[in-house]
């Protein structure tokens, strides 16, 4: 992965610095509230409900071992012994103090880490797919891409102070895992007809208040344009997006009020000035990032190969936790390990330092030293040799990390609600624990087969329910947590978003609700079809009828 | 009020340009090269008539609102040679990237120290994008 050199060392050091000195103002009365409150957001600092909140940034969700355990050591430091992994591939941690924020950023940088931008109106940490450069069905590894994004918008002079923040996301494969078209831009990268490498872009695309798919703007560019294409569209933003209403000033809205094909004219007129300047990527310079993610030392197949068959037959654990929880490999003879971080007992994308320390172990031993972040909050060991899966999964299962669960309905997403943030309207971990005690036969959950469950305590949507097969909204109602449903959303390559089922429903019937729906999908679907697939063909209907109809009937 | 210019406190300085770009484009009578603009103002307009002037100040009415920058980036970026101003909510945690996009004079908001505030320009050393400045991005080091 990339490897910092003296100047991106002394960036981040300067930025730590920088704020060291912002906090002492601050603390000093210097800065007033507000003022400080935008310059704390742009290094990941929230004010939440019951302390700060620290975001790091995990570029791109890559990370390597000895990162992780600077992480586990800063949890039991200056936290309470755990961090959170978000949707954005980042880890939070919910209990710093404000004055020891500069301390934690320093140790940060002793290993090439920092919290810029993870937070605020400006452009934030770039996402991708977490099987980039591994994955049976790339078409093109995206995180060198993804890297000279994460450089270019760092520290970005003029697009710090946008109308709203600001999300890309990148996908180089047949199947879109960025949720590339619900971001504020969504690249694409593939091979045009010519043959020619280049990136789809998509735009206006986001979740939050107002959900939109985003639209393509331009079909193909040409990837040495990269950055000054970017660069196009957040000056059309920064200069035209709303400034009078935070919930209409993201792009998307400013999308949609003058349309695409006006809003692309917008981005070509102000490309014309920078195109094949200073932002065009030299082909060396493209090289050099490419560079960083070559392929490891992989060992042959005849040595990354065991008996599988006879460790399955033996482990019938192991087996079902190979089906559900590891993916094809580009590499023969590897596979992609899913490391879930959905047990019953913590909360979605919760982690504890020994398992921080724990996991940073077994990368070293079985994945190269290097593991990611998913934006479904789950981590991944990406390049794990076959003969290696059954001491890692025994090691997994101590550490309470092999649960082989991955895209079921208890690997679902969760943010963390009104027990932590001060947006929140309702609690949602509360739920991700009834649904957890609720479902715990993993026998059921295999059969059901893939289901997306997703939970957000707010509107803001942080926890994407509208892209969830089975989408959670809470809401307050007279004083009161209640929850929205919303069936048949996708972030995948038929991304869609998810409708209102009826009314909202109360906190401890969430479960039985959850219930009634699977019920209608496992009589109604035909073979082999997906929830997703059976929600789009069969309707609302029957599933109106049988949450609703059975309330009103018990009500009675 | 303190203002540093090209980089230096500045002791005798003109006073804030007061003539809005707005009245100054309809109004013939008035004559004056410097004037006052914002993110509200015709960015095209100003960019069509700045070779007419010799100091625009950018007003920010609050801190928060980043159109300030991108107007300074276009003057620059269409050869303006004058002075870009910087007014209104402008405090030393911003005065970095205002040069950066090609501003080159600040007048401080009223808290500010003016010297502190000098010392703020090129905190951050190294950059990863071309600016006004001249420095060219990362990979042409």
């Amino acid at each position: 992965m990339y490897a910092y050199n003296q100047f991106d060392q002394t960036l981040v050091d300067q930025r730590v610095d920088q704020y060291r000195d912002q906090t002492r103002r601050y603390l000093a009365g210097e800065i007033p509230e507000a003022e400080f409150r935008v310059l704390r957001l742009m290094n990941g600092l929230y004010i939440q409900r019951l302390a700060p909140m620290l975001r790091v940034a995990i570029p791109y969700g890559l990370m390597k071992s000895h990162q992780l355990r600077t992480l586990a050591q800063i949890s039991r430091t200056y936290d309470k012994g755990y961090g959170h992994f978000t949707t954005r591939q980042n880890m939070q941690f919910n209990w710093p103090t404000l004055e020891s924020v500069p301390d934690i950023l320093a140790d940060l940088a002793k290993v090439q880490m920092h919290a810029i931008q993870t937070s605020g109106a400006c452009i934030r940490n770039t996402t991708t797919d977490p099987f980039a450069g591994v994955s049976a069905d790339e078409i093109e590894d995206t995180r060198p891409w993804c890297e000279m994004i994460r450089q270019w918008s760092t520290l970005h002079p003029e697009f710090a102070y946008l109308p709203r923040k600001f999300k890309i996301a990148v996908s180089g494969s047949s199947s879109d895992r960025a949720a590339s078209q619900v971001h504020d831009i969504g690249l694409h990268l593939y091979h045009n007809e010519q043959g020619e490498m280049g990136f789809e872009v998509l735009v206006g695309g986001g979740l939050g208040r107002t959900p939109v798919i985003g639209k393509t703007v331009r079909k193909f560019l040409e990837p040495q344009e990269l950055l000054s294409y970017l660069d196009a569209v957040l000056r059309v933003y920064n200069l035209n997006g709303r400034r009078d209403n935070k919930y209409k000033a993201r792009i998307k809205i400013l999308v949609n009020a003058v349309g695409i094909d006006a809003f692309a004219e917008m981005v070509e007129a102000e490309w014309q000035f920078t195109k094949g300047k200073d932002l065009r990527l030299p082909t060396a310079e493209i090289e050099r990032v490419k560079g960083f993610f070559k392929p490891p030392n992989y060992l042959s197949v005849e040595n990354a190969q065991s008996s599988l068959k006879a460790e399955m037959a033996a482990h019938p654990q192991f087996a079902k936790w190979y089906k559900q929880n590891t993916r094809d490999h580009k590499q023969p003879g590897y596979r992609i390990v899913v490391v879930a971080l959905k047990n019953q007992l913590q909360a979605p994308g919760d982690v504890s330092h020994q398992q921080m320390d724990g996991i940073a172990s077994l990368a070293d031993q079985f994945s190269f030293a290097e593991l990611r972040s998913t934006h479904d909050q789950n981590l991944v060991l990406a390049d794990v040799a076959q003969r290696d899966l059954l001491s890692l999964w025994l090691k997994l299962t101590d550490l309470g990390m092999a649960r082989a669960n991955i895209g079921t309905l208890t690997d679902m997403i969760n943010c963390p609600g009104l027990d932590f943030c001060s947006l929140a309207n309702a609690e949602t971990l509360i739920l991700s624990r009834q649904i957890n005690e609720t479902f715990d036969d993993m026998d059921y959950q295999y059969e059901l087969g893939e289901i997306q469950l997703k939970i957000s305590g707010c509107i803001n949507a942080c926890g994407h329910h509208h892209v969830g097969h089975i989408g959670i909204l809470g809401v307050e109602k007279g004083g009161k947590q209640v929850y929205q449903f919303t069936l048949g959303g996708s972030a995948s390559n038929d991304a869609s978003l998810g409708k209102t089922l009826g009314r909202s429903i109360d906190q401890d019937q969430v479960v039985v609700v959850i219930g009634q729906i699977l019920d209608v999908y496992v009589q109604q679907r035909k073979t082999d079809e997906t929830f997703l697939q059976t929600v789009r063909r069969i309707g609302f209907a029957p599933f109106k009828e049988r949450v609703y109809g059975t309330h009103q009937r018990s009500a009675a | 009020m303190a203002l540093i210019k090209d980089q230096q406190l500045s002791l005798s300085h003109a006073a804030t340009p007061h003539i809005r770009f707005a009245d100054w484009l309809d109004d013939d009578l008035v004559i004056s090269d410097a004037v006052l603009t914002n993110g509200a103002d015709d960015l095209a307009c100003l960019l069509a008539n700045a070779n007419k002037l010799s100091v625009i100040a950018i007003e920010f009415e609050t801190f928060a609102d980043g159109r300030g920058f991108s107007m300074a980036r276009m003057l620059r970026r269409d050869g303006y040679q004058g002075e870009i101003r910087a007014v209104g909510d402008v405090a030393m945690d911003r005065i970095e990237f205002m040069h950066r996009v090609g501003f080159n004079a600040f007048e401080l908001r009223e808290d500010q120290d003016a010297l502190q505030a000098l010392a703020k320009l090129g905190e951050v050393s190294v950059h990863f994008q071309p600016s006004a400045d001249g420095k060219g991005p990362a990979y042409m080091r």
